[in-house]
């Protein structure tokens, strides 16, 4: 016989046993392969009791770790246990060696990791891993030992995120390879890709989630085991970003990305396996501002109209939105609020991720448009797939969150943590050359920026805010409590600010005394509160009560607005509008503008302090609508302002001793803004035939 | 002679082949259940979903079992378990159990005493303070309002009437840090050096002025080790066997050759 044909049907039995092995192991699909993650601790009996009238408990949903792989690109070595020891109220260290610490710690943190290649450039930078040994890997070895983490190698790092890492992952092996055919038996493409090692990823994993577990303190501390699922549309980089959290020790064995499936409706079919398996999650979209318009789009990831059903996976799945945070505000954009004094607001308008940043649709990337988007769907009969609650969060990538516009660091390590670097202050001729030499080395955009005279890095950060916490109304501090606020809706979001505001609906709510002590109690008893739904009742006008204290430790509150939003019936119009409906230093609303007077607060550009006279530590009222109209369908929702501080850009301009960017704000209104509460008309069903 | 010894050898070879077949057909194909193993595998069961399960769920149970072992054997008949990272991480947690279990399991008392001392901020447990609160709010001259109210109720027994506070009006054993959330650092300091049982103010906070009744004060202390023993117990095992684990590394590695390319380039 022939050797080569031996050889031949040796190789092909060898590998038939490869894949028949693999199959018969690996017949379930592997994502919904459930783990319990928790761990034995010594249980804390919680001796106070849940409070029925709900407290309001801070934290931050949205935090990358060593583990991202862009956060390890970017400098970063915290760990998920630094991170919640952050939260805590530890000071860590920034990759540029600075101590970040929180004023007052948090009651709640989730570390939710890039699910997309988590742990793996970590790998590629250790010299000692299999990984390493491709050529590729070669620009990041030992990428973050200490002397490599400086403020010069900005520009290759730079270069590293947005080109060579692309470049290097795409690749699978080739068919022959067993891999290959395990990917495809296992239902787990990343597998099949060269630059890929399943046990480093699943290992990260099982990392962050047991950072989780050891940190979660029921009655003191709650943490979420999460990731982020960072997708993106296939054409003009639409990103449709949301992070997932579980509610258990329980969780997979490795989070479903977008290797495994680039449409989000795939990770919701996901999550409601798991949920079928006991395991409950739930998804938060962020960065819609940056989606081009695709977030809240008007018709499905394939192009399809939105139905019922779509409406209501979406909804199970991704009760809340994270509409603040470091990249930018989401609630609305002056081109789609004109009337809102108050839209332009941290506008961050370019898409993420984008080189060179290329400008983001504004329609369709904002929460308000979404609500206002949802009820014409709904009016056309598929259901409301935009009935979301409100939170905030930082998207840090460093492990602590930067909420602070007098002690900020941004978000992406090395690139942009000095004032130069984030472009709110003029470059040195150092730095200058450097982003000269980095443009013309990697064939990139260039990254400066002349403006009056002065030459400022230009790379997109000044658009970018010290925000956001998500705050929920819980019971009591544990992880089902909070989870459930969240499935309810019962959040606020905050630009990193610790206000609380309360928001109740009803029909019979001017019977509540407001300075009754019982005033909450009785108002969840007669009423509806931030999130949920107000049946109408015989055409009946409801009361709105909202209550808001300020952040002990912030400026004081200016006014309290409800946004309206409705359709018209007839035309299927989407309607907006503000009103403010309480205003600080006994001051009151013009009827006909619906307008607080202006309450006198100045802020001292040249020192960065505040008026010291004005402004609220609580504002409380109940509210009609003047123009309530029992037949149409409409959301509100509260947004409480701050008198205005100093924008972050501003402290470092005061900080280094120069003048403020003259193109950036140099003031800010910290705010709050409630999830909104939904009036549903008596007979939703109208006899009107769209023309 | 060497028909003696061919002929030895011949049977010698016999037997192992015969050997090889039997015991082959026997070890590898033949899967026995222990009652034991049936047992722990029902209550595994049982303990996760709260019921027994019914003869369905039985045959189902089994059938995974099963499958799981075939596929266990067969895998290893492929030497799939060689240069698998995860077996060998495995393998090496398992040592790794195995060296903490040869610990002493119950330290003397001593030992456990002389931890606790050394170790006695971790199980401090922290001050509550229980109270009411009569609040005035900022926005209407709140400290001339609490102090008239409060001079009313101290001279003519006049109930205090204040305004609702965001957070209520009854705090049950928080800790300083929760009041110092809630209130500000200012109102703790007022808390803290109040009498019990008496109305006391106006105290300052962040939000206004507050007339305060401390009802109850839970002085911080470190508890006695029997009122912390598991924990403590809890504790010092696991220090014992990092410990351990340690020193058993440091003793086997000495036998160890570790061989490096002196040439790579690092």
């Amino acid at each position: 016989m022939n050797k080569s044909f031996i050889g031949l049907v040796v190789v092909s039995t060898i590998f038939l046993i490869y894949a028949t092995g693999f199959y018969t192991n690996f017949q379930t699909d592997s994502a919904l392969e459930i783990v319990d993650f928790s761990i034995d601790q010594p249980e804390i009996k919680n001796s106070v009791p849940p409070n029925p009238d709900r407290i309001p408990l801070y934290g931050d949903l949205h935090v990358h770790t060593k583990y991202s792989f862009d956060a390890y690109i970017f400098g970063v070595t915290a760990t998920p246990y630094d991170a919640y020891r952050y939260a805590k109220g530890e000071a860590i260290k920034h990759p540029l060696g600075f101590d970040m610490k929180l004023r007052e710690p948090l009651d709640f943190y989730a570390v939710t990791d890039h699910g997309f290649y988590m742990g793996m450039i970590e790998n590629y930078a250790d010299t000692t891993s299999e990984m390493s040994k491709n050529e590729w890997t070669k620009p990041m070895h030992n990428l973050n030992r200490p002397e490599n983490v400086t403020v010069e190698s900005t520009g290759e790092r730079a270069n590293l995120f947005s080109s060579v890492l692309t470049q290097a992952i795409v690749k699978p092996y080739p068919y022959w390879h067993p891999k290959l055919w395990k990917a495809w038996f296992t239902n787990n493409i990343q597998v099949a890709l060269q630059s890929f090692d399943y046990d480093v990823h699943k290992s990260a994993w099982a990392d962050v989630a047991n950072a989780a577990e050891e940190f979660n303190k029921p009655g003191e501390f709650t943490t979420f085991i999460g990731y982020e699922f960072t997708t993106s549309t296939d054409v003009e980089g639409g990103n449709l970003h949301r992070n997932v959290i579980f509610n258990s020790s329980k969780a997979p064995i490795r989070p479903w990305t977008r290797i495994d499936s680039l449409n989000p409706e795939d990770l919701w079919t996901w999550m409601d396996g798991l949920r079928d398996k006991g395991v409950d999650s739930l998804a938060m979209p962020h960065n819609s501002n940056g989606s081009n318009g695709q977030m809240f789009e008007v018709e499905t990831f394939r192009g399809n109209p939105i139905s019922i059903e779509y409406a209501e996976k979406r909804m199970r799945n991704e009760p809340v939105v994270e509409m603040t945070q470091v990249k930018g505000t989401s609630d609305t954009h002056p081109l789609l609020s004109p009337d809102d004094e108050w839209a332009d607001f941290e506008i961050m308008d370019k898409r993420v991720g984008s080189r060179p940043p290329t400008y983001s649709m504004p329609q369709g990337g904002y929460v308000r448009d979404a609500y206002l988007r949802g009820l014409t769907l709904e009016w056309e009969g598929r259901g409301n797939p935009y009935k979301f609650g409100l939170i905030g969060s930082s998207d840090t990538h460093t492990g602590a969150g930067a909420f602070y516009e007098d002690d900020y660091w941004s978000k992406t390590g090395v690139l942009d943590g000095t004032d130069m670097g984030r472009g709110s202050v003029p470059l040195t001729e150092d730095r200058i050359d450097q982003l000269t030499q980095y443009s013309i080395d990697y064939s990139q955009p260039i990254s400066t920026k002349e403006i009056e005279g002065r030459t400022y890095a230009d790379v997109g950060f000044d658009q970018w805010s010290a925000s956001g916490l998500a705050v929920a109304w819980a019971e009591e501090n544990t992880r089902d409590s909070i989870f459930q606020a969240f499935k309810r809706k019962e959040t606020f979001a905050t630009t990193g600010t610790r206000m609380a505001v309360r928001f109740f609906a009803g029909f019979d709510m001017e019977s509540i005394d407001m300075d009754s002590e019982d005033m909450v109690k009785n108002a969840y008893a007669k009423g509806v509160t931030m999130g949920a739904d107000l049946f109408s009742q015989d055409n009946q006008t409801p009361q709105f009560l909202v209550w808001a204290q300020r952040d002990k430790l912030g400026a004081p509150l200016q006014r309290v607005q409800i946004i309206k939003g409705w359709v018209e019936n007839a035309s299927g119009t989407p309607k907006e509008k503000v009103y403010d409906v309480a205003c600080s230093d006994g001051l009151t609303v013009d009827p006909v503008t619906n307008r607080c007077p202006d309450n006198g607060a100045k802020v001292n550009i040249n020192d960065c302090s505040i008026s010291s006279d004005v402004g609220a530590s609580e504002l409380k009222t109940t509210w009609v609508d003047p123009d309530f109209d029992p037949t149409i369908k409409a959301f509100y929702y509260v947004r409480v302002l701050e008198n205005p501080t100093c924008r972050w850009s501003t402290w470092d301009a005061l900080k280094a001793g120069v003048k403020p960017r003259p193109d950036l704000h140099e003031t800010i209104q910290e705010r709050a803004w409630s999830s909104p509460i939904w009036f549903i008309p008596e007979s939703d069903e109208l006899d009107i035939i769209p023309l | 002679m060497s028909l003696r010894i061919f002929v030895f050898f011949a049977i010698g070879l016999l037997i192992f082949i015969l050997d090889i077949g039997f015991n082959a057909e026997q070890d590898s194909k033949d899967i026995y259940i222990s009652d034991q193993e049936l047992t722990s595998l029902l209550s595994a069961w049982k303990s996760q979903v709260g019921r027994p399960p019914s003869d369905e769920e039985i045959v189902s149970i089994i059938n995974n079992f099963v499958q799981e072992e075939i596929l266990y054997r067969e895998a290893l008949l492929l030497n799939l378990d060689q240069e698998d990272r995860i077996i060998k991480r495995r393998l090496a947690q398992k040592i790794t159990f195995l060296k903490q279990e040869t610990i002493p399991d119950d330290p003397s008392e001593e030992e456990l005493e002389r931890f606790f001392e050394q170790n006695k901020n971790d199980y401090y447990v922290p001050a509550t303070y229980s109270f009411s609160h009569h609040y005035f709010s900022k926005e209407s001259d709140a400290k001339e309002r609490a102090s008239k109210a409060f001079n009313a109720y101290q001279t003519d027994g006049v109930e205090i009437i204040g305004d609702p506070f965001f957070l209520g009006k009854n705090f049950y054993q928080n800790t300083a840090n929760e009041i110092k959330k809630n209130f500000g650092e200012l109102f703790f300091l007022s808390v803290e050096n109040l009498s019990i049982n008496e109305w006391s103010g106006p105290h300052e906070s962040a939000f206004g002025y507050h007339i305060i009744l401390l009802k109850e004060v839970k002085t911080g202390f470190s508890p006695p080790l029997e009122k912390v023993l598991l924990r403590v117990q809890q504790d010092y095992l696991s220090q014992a066997q990092d410990k351990a684990i340690a020193e058993y590394i440091d003793e086997i590695r000495s036998q160890y050759r570790v061989i490096i390319n002196p040439e790579y380039k690092f």
